[in-house]
Protein backbone atom coordinates (compact mmCIF):
# COMPACT_ATOMS: atom_id res chain seq x y z
CA UNK A 1 0.00 0.00 0.00
CA UNK A 2 1.44 3.31 -0.99
CA UNK A 3 1.38 5.99 1.67
CA UNK A 4 0.43 9.04 -0.32
CA UNK A 5 -0.64 12.48 0.86
CA UNK A 6 -4.17 11.77 -0.40
CA UNK A 7 -4.43 8.80 1.98
CA UNK A 8 -3.28 11.00 4.87
CA UNK A 9 -5.74 13.72 3.90
CA UNK A 10 -8.68 11.31 3.74
CA UNK A 11 -7.62 9.89 7.13
CA UNK A 12 -7.68 13.37 8.68
CA UNK A 13 -11.09 14.10 7.19
CA UNK A 14 -12.66 10.93 8.58
CA UNK A 15 -11.17 11.61 12.03
CA UNK A 16 -12.56 15.14 11.93
CA UNK A 17 -16.06 13.90 11.08
CA UNK A 18 -15.96 11.40 13.93
CA UNK A 19 -15.17 14.15 16.47
CA UNK A 20 -17.97 16.48 15.37
CA UNK A 21 -20.69 17.39 17.93
CA UNK A 22 -24.08 15.87 17.25
CA UNK A 23 -26.76 18.60 17.47
CA UNK A 24 -29.57 16.08 17.95
CA UNK A 25 -28.16 14.19 20.91
CA UNK A 26 -29.90 14.79 24.27
CA UNK A 27 -28.33 17.45 26.50
CA UNK A 28 -26.21 16.05 29.25
CA UNK A 29 -25.73 17.64 32.63
CA UNK A 30 -22.35 18.98 31.58
CA UNK A 31 -23.88 20.83 28.64
CA UNK A 32 -26.49 22.39 30.88
CA UNK A 33 -23.83 23.51 33.35
CA UNK A 34 -21.84 25.03 30.52
CA UNK A 35 -24.90 26.94 29.34
CA UNK A 36 -25.63 28.21 32.86
CA UNK A 37 -22.04 29.38 33.11
CA UNK A 38 -22.34 31.26 29.81
CA UNK A 39 -25.62 32.84 30.95
CA UNK A 40 -23.98 34.06 34.16
CA UNK A 41 -21.08 35.57 32.22
CA UNK A 42 -23.34 37.29 29.69
CA UNK A 43 -25.69 38.74 32.30
CA UNK A 44 -22.70 40.07 34.26
CA UNK A 45 -21.43 41.76 31.11
CA UNK A 46 -24.85 43.28 30.37
CA UNK A 47 -25.15 44.74 33.89
CA UNK A 48 -21.62 46.15 33.63
CA UNK A 49 -22.47 47.84 30.32
CA UNK A 50 -25.71 49.36 31.64
CA UNK A 51 -23.92 50.61 34.78
CA UNK A 52 -21.32 52.34 32.61
CA UNK A 53 -24.16 54.05 30.75
CA UNK A 54 -25.66 55.14 34.07
CA UNK A 55 -28.84 53.07 33.72
CA UNK A 56 -28.11 50.61 36.51
CA UNK A 57 -27.08 51.09 40.12
CA UNK A 58 -23.78 49.91 41.61
CA UNK A 59 -25.47 47.32 43.83
CA UNK A 60 -26.69 45.29 40.85
CA UNK A 61 -23.22 45.57 39.35
CA UNK A 62 -21.49 44.18 42.43
CA UNK A 63 -24.08 41.43 42.70
CA UNK A 64 -23.76 40.36 39.08
CA UNK A 65 -19.96 40.48 39.16
CA UNK A 66 -19.85 38.40 42.35
CA UNK A 67 -22.09 35.81 40.74
CA UNK A 68 -19.85 35.79 37.67
CA UNK A 69 -16.74 35.41 39.82
CA UNK A 70 -18.31 32.44 41.63
CA UNK A 71 -19.36 30.83 38.35
CA UNK A 72 -15.84 31.19 36.95
CA UNK A 73 -14.30 29.73 40.12
CA UNK A 74 -16.66 26.75 39.95
CA UNK A 75 -15.95 26.13 36.29
CA UNK A 76 -12.19 26.36 36.77
CA UNK A 77 -12.24 24.00 39.75
CA UNK A 78 -14.36 21.48 37.86
CA UNK A 79 -12.07 21.65 34.86
CA UNK A 80 -9.03 21.08 37.05
CA UNK A 81 -10.64 18.04 38.63
CA UNK A 82 -11.61 16.55 35.29
CA UNK A 83 -8.14 17.12 33.81
CA UNK A 84 -6.50 15.65 36.90
CA UNK A 85 -8.68 12.52 36.67
CA UNK A 86 -7.82 12.17 32.98
CA UNK A 87 -4.12 12.46 33.72
CA UNK A 88 -4.39 9.84 36.46
CA UNK A 89 -5.91 7.46 33.95
CA UNK A 90 -3.13 8.22 31.45
CA UNK A 91 -0.53 7.42 34.05
CA UNK A 92 -1.89 3.91 34.57
CA UNK A 93 0.71 1.34 33.58
CA UNK A 94 -0.31 -0.57 30.46
CA UNK B 1 -25.27 26.68 46.40
CA UNK B 2 -28.41 28.43 45.18
CA UNK B 3 -29.29 29.40 48.79
CA UNK B 4 -26.02 31.27 49.08
CA UNK B 5 -26.48 32.92 45.70
CA UNK B 6 -30.02 33.97 46.67
CA UNK B 7 -28.62 35.44 49.88
CA UNK B 8 -26.34 37.58 47.70
CA UNK B 9 -29.28 39.03 45.78
CA UNK B 10 -31.32 39.53 48.96
CA UNK B 11 -28.51 41.46 50.66
CA UNK B 12 -28.12 43.47 47.47
CA UNK B 13 -31.78 44.44 47.53
CA UNK B 14 -31.44 45.45 51.19
CA UNK B 15 -28.54 47.73 50.31
CA UNK B 16 -30.52 49.29 47.48
CA UNK B 17 -33.49 49.94 49.79
CA UNK B 18 -31.30 51.55 52.47
CA UNK B 19 -29.52 53.75 49.92
CA UNK B 20 -32.94 54.98 48.72
CA UNK B 21 -33.78 55.79 52.35
CA UNK B 22 -30.54 57.78 52.73
CA UNK B 23 -31.39 59.67 49.56
CA UNK B 24 -34.76 60.75 50.96
CA UNK B 25 -33.07 61.80 54.21
CA UNK B 26 -30.53 63.93 52.34
CA UNK B 27 -33.35 65.54 50.34
CA UNK B 28 -35.13 66.40 53.57
CA UNK B 29 -32.00 67.88 55.14
CA UNK B 30 -31.17 69.89 52.03
CA UNK B 31 -34.71 71.33 51.90
CA UNK B 32 -35.02 71.98 55.62
CA UNK B 33 -35.25 75.73 55.05
CA UNK B 34 -37.44 75.68 51.96
CA UNK B 35 -40.80 77.33 52.69
CA UNK B 36 -43.70 74.94 52.34
CA UNK B 37 -41.53 71.80 52.12
CA UNK B 38 -43.08 68.64 53.55
CA UNK B 39 -40.81 65.86 54.79
CA UNK B 40 -40.61 62.78 52.53
CA UNK B 41 -40.83 59.29 54.00
CA UNK B 42 -40.97 55.81 52.55
CA UNK B 43 -41.48 52.40 54.08
CA UNK B 44 -40.30 48.91 53.11
CA UNK B 45 -42.20 45.99 51.59
CA UNK B 46 -41.12 42.38 51.52
CA UNK B 47 -41.29 40.84 48.06
CA UNK B 48 -41.58 37.25 46.88
CA UNK B 49 -38.24 35.50 47.23
CA UNK B 50 -37.33 37.41 50.38
CA UNK B 51 -36.05 40.61 48.79
CA UNK B 52 -37.08 44.03 50.11
CA UNK B 53 -38.36 47.00 48.16
CA UNK B 54 -39.23 50.60 48.96
CA UNK B 55 -42.87 51.51 49.05
CA UNK B 56 -44.16 54.73 47.48
CA UNK B 57 -42.66 58.01 48.70
CA UNK B 58 -45.12 59.74 51.02
CA UNK B 59 -45.23 63.23 52.47
CA UNK B 60 -45.28 63.69 56.22
CA UNK B 61 -48.53 65.41 57.14
CA UNK B 62 -47.28 67.08 60.32
CA UNK B 63 -47.92 70.79 60.79
CA UNK B 64 -45.66 73.17 58.92
CA UNK B 65 -43.71 75.53 61.12
CA UNK B 66 -44.80 79.19 61.34
CA UNK B 67 -41.71 81.39 61.11
CA UNK B 68 -41.92 85.01 62.15
CA UNK B 69 -39.85 87.20 59.84
CA UNK B 70 -41.52 90.38 58.53
CA UNK B 71 -38.70 91.00 56.05
CA UNK B 72 -39.25 87.73 54.20
CA UNK B 73 -40.82 88.13 50.70
CA UNK B 74 -43.46 85.50 51.52
CA UNK B 75 -44.49 86.98 54.89
CA UNK B 76 -48.19 87.71 55.34
CA UNK B 77 -49.63 90.80 57.12
CA UNK B 78 -48.62 89.48 60.56
CA UNK B 79 -45.03 88.79 59.42
CA UNK B 80 -45.33 84.97 59.45
CA UNK B 81 -44.65 82.52 56.70
CA UNK B 82 -44.81 78.74 56.51
CA UNK B 83 -41.49 76.95 56.77
CA UNK B 84 -40.91 73.22 56.43
CA UNK B 85 -41.72 70.41 58.84
CA UNK B 86 -38.22 68.89 58.79
CA UNK B 87 -36.57 68.32 62.18
CA UNK B 88 -32.81 67.94 62.00
CA UNK B 89 -32.55 65.54 64.93
CA UNK B 90 -35.04 63.13 63.39
CA UNK B 91 -33.34 63.24 60.02
CA UNK B 92 -29.85 62.69 61.42
CA UNK B 93 -31.07 59.76 63.54
CA UNK B 94 -32.76 58.28 60.49
CA UNK B 95 -29.59 58.65 58.45
CA UNK B 96 -27.56 56.91 61.13
CA UNK B 97 -30.06 54.04 61.27
CA UNK B 98 -29.94 53.69 57.50
CA UNK B 99 -26.15 53.59 57.60
CA UNK B 100 -26.12 50.83 60.22
CA UNK B 101 -28.62 48.75 58.23
CA UNK B 102 -26.60 49.27 55.08
CA UNK B 103 -23.40 48.12 56.79
CA UNK B 104 -25.17 45.05 58.18
CA UNK B 105 -26.37 44.11 54.69
CA UNK B 106 -22.90 44.69 53.29
CA UNK B 107 -21.34 42.41 55.90
CA UNK B 108 -23.86 39.69 55.15
CA UNK B 109 -23.17 39.99 51.42
CA UNK B 110 -19.46 39.58 52.03
CA UNK B 111 -20.07 36.66 54.37
CA UNK B 112 -22.20 34.76 51.86
CA UNK B 113 -19.53 35.32 49.23
CA UNK B 114 -16.77 34.11 51.54
CA UNK B 115 -18.73 31.01 52.45
CA UNK B 116 -19.12 30.06 48.81
CA UNK B 117 -15.45 30.67 48.05
CA UNK B 118 -14.46 28.63 51.10
CA UNK B 119 -16.59 25.76 49.85
CA UNK B 120 -14.89 25.86 46.46
CA UNK B 121 -11.47 25.97 48.12
CA UNK B 122 -12.06 22.44 49.34
CA UNK B 123 -11.96 21.17 45.80
CA UNK B 124 -8.74 22.93 44.99
CA UNK B 125 -6.66 21.13 47.51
Amino acid sequence: MELTTSLAASGYLSARDAAKADPHSPKSNLTKMGEEFLTALNSGEEVAKSTMLGQSDPHSLVQALSATELAVETAVTLRDKVVEAYQEILRMPV
Amino acid sequence: MSDLLQSLSISGSGMKAQSHRIRLTSENIANADTPGYRRKTSDFHSMAGGTVENGPVRLDRAELEQIHNPDHPLADERGNYLGSNVEMIVEIADAREAQRSYEANLKLFDQARQMTMGLLELLKR
